[in-house]
């Protein structure tokens, strides 16, 4: 009777006391994370808008780099917006800013004559493909005046090449040849060493801005805090235009 | 029969909170359930950054989470990394908070079911480690703090191993 009555009784003194601490533990890890997020949503999304300027205290001559460092632009020189993008074929989120914030950016202001737009090489590397070689690959469309398609087919075809193993050459020369590139000069400037002091000046010059990924986006100096949401960088270039 | 140093007749009821030594709920399980639920958090942190509703993740000086976040790597099997780690903890802390209660402490299920999912999480995080080490050649405070999680929650649950094997032992063995 008495072990019947032990088994019966276990539970209930289990639950009413030996949890009490536990739940009290429970409850305070719960409250500091709730309050965390909410604390890191305050603002929304759009938080970190344009509110950093970007840090040029390391650069020692700051000219001289970006002299040698060069982007493509698209848009008048004398927009009162300029917005500087760097990023990676390489990286996703990158591919999610060209086809998104970037096409929406470039209807709704560039076009109009609002903003110039910027494209900053900064190749983050990795094991598979070389991104500067993607880089350079881009940079030989543009010699003959194709960057900006070639650079949206690398974007809108990225989950495809990425998923090759080697480096996919031979589907960039495809891509080329799709885009009506004269296929001598573009194989011949792929095989030689022309932009890649380019390149590695593009790369310096974003890290020396402090940019640490991909696509770190600038609107007039200050950093877009996650520019793949559209609503930020409208944000952060309607604050620039009615400055 | 003898229950706590008392002696009792065959035909006496004893008033068994006055008798009984008090009944521990398995520790290993409640420092699953309060890591597993910082788990949930942190993961939820990193993901809604992913979705946007974070304009910033706070990183530290040096931090390379932006380029941790933004690498190929950061997804797996086409679903963001970090909603992995919101279901996976989430999971682990529903299977040790449920292993609390009296009704469930002995359960083989309960028991196999914490050492599969931290053993999945723990090999997860190292692989994830690696990623970063080798492949990202970046390193993300939030995700060093996610792969000492998984080991603490697998360390912490390898006693249930003696609990699957023998199909379910008192609760506060």
């Amino acid at each position: 009777v008495a072990q019947r009555q032990r088994k019966g009784a276990q539970p209930a003194r289990q639950s009413a006391t030996s949890l009490k601490p536990f739940y009290i533990i429970l409850g305070v890890v719960a409250l500091v994370g709730i309050g965390g997020i909410l604390f890191a949503m305050r603002g929304g999304a759009g938080r970190g808008v344009a509110t950093e300027p970007a840090d040029l205290s390391g650069v020692t001559d700051a000219q001289e780099l970006v002299a040698r460092a060069r982007g493509v632009a698209v848009g008048p020189d004398n927009a009162p917006v300029q917005v500087l993008v760097f990023s990676d074929y390489m990286c996703p989120w990158c591919a999610e800013f060209a086809l998104g914030s970037e096409k929406q950016l470039k209807s709704e202001f560039v076009e109009p004559g609002q903003v110039q737009f910027i494209y900053y090489d900064f190749p983050l590397g990795g094991a598979r493909v070389p991104s500067s070689r993607l880089v350079r690959a881009s940079r030989c469309a543009e010699d003959q005046g194709r960057f900006w398609e070639f650079h949206d087919v690398l974007f809108e075809r990225q989950r495809a090449w990425m998923g090759e193993r080697a480096a996919p050459i031979s589907t960039f020369n495809g891509y080329a040849q799709e885009l009506g590139l004269d296929m001598d000069e573009f194989r011949g400037c792929l095989n030689s060493d022309r932009h890649q002091e380019l390149v590695t000046a593009n790369y310096v010059l974003g890290a020396q801005l402090g940019v640490s990924g991909t696509p770190t986006v600038f609107v007039n100096g200050r950093r877009v805090g996650n520019p793949t949401v559209w609503s930020n960088m409208r944000e952060a270039v309607q604050q620039q235009i009615g400055s | 029969v003898t229950i706590a140093g008392l002696e009792a007749g065959p035909h006496e009821t004893l008033p068994a909170q006055a008798t009984l030594p008090p009944a521990m709920p398995p520790v290993n399980r409640m420092i699953i359930a309060v890591v597993a639920l910082a788990g949930v958090f942190l993961s939820a942190y990193m993901l809604l950054y992913k979705v946007g509703l974070i304009g910033e993740l706070t990183c530290g000086a040096g931090g390379s989470c932006d380029r941790v976040q933004a690498s190929p790597e950061a997804v797996f099997l086409g679903v963001p990394v970090p909603l992995w780690g919101v279901v996976g903890y989430a999971a682990i802390f529903a299977a040790a908070f449920a292993g609390l209660h009296a009704r469930l402490a002995g359960a083989r299920l309960i028991a196999g079911a914490l050492l599969a999912l931290t053993g999945v999480a723990f090999a997860f995080s190292m692989y994830l480690t690696y990623l970063e080490a080798f492949v990202i050649l970046a390193w993300c405070r939030w995700c060093i703090a996610s792969a000492i999680m998984a080991t603490l929650l697998f360390a912490c649950a390898l006693p249930e191993l003696r609990r699957a094997r023998s199909g379910g032992v008192p609760i506060d063995a």
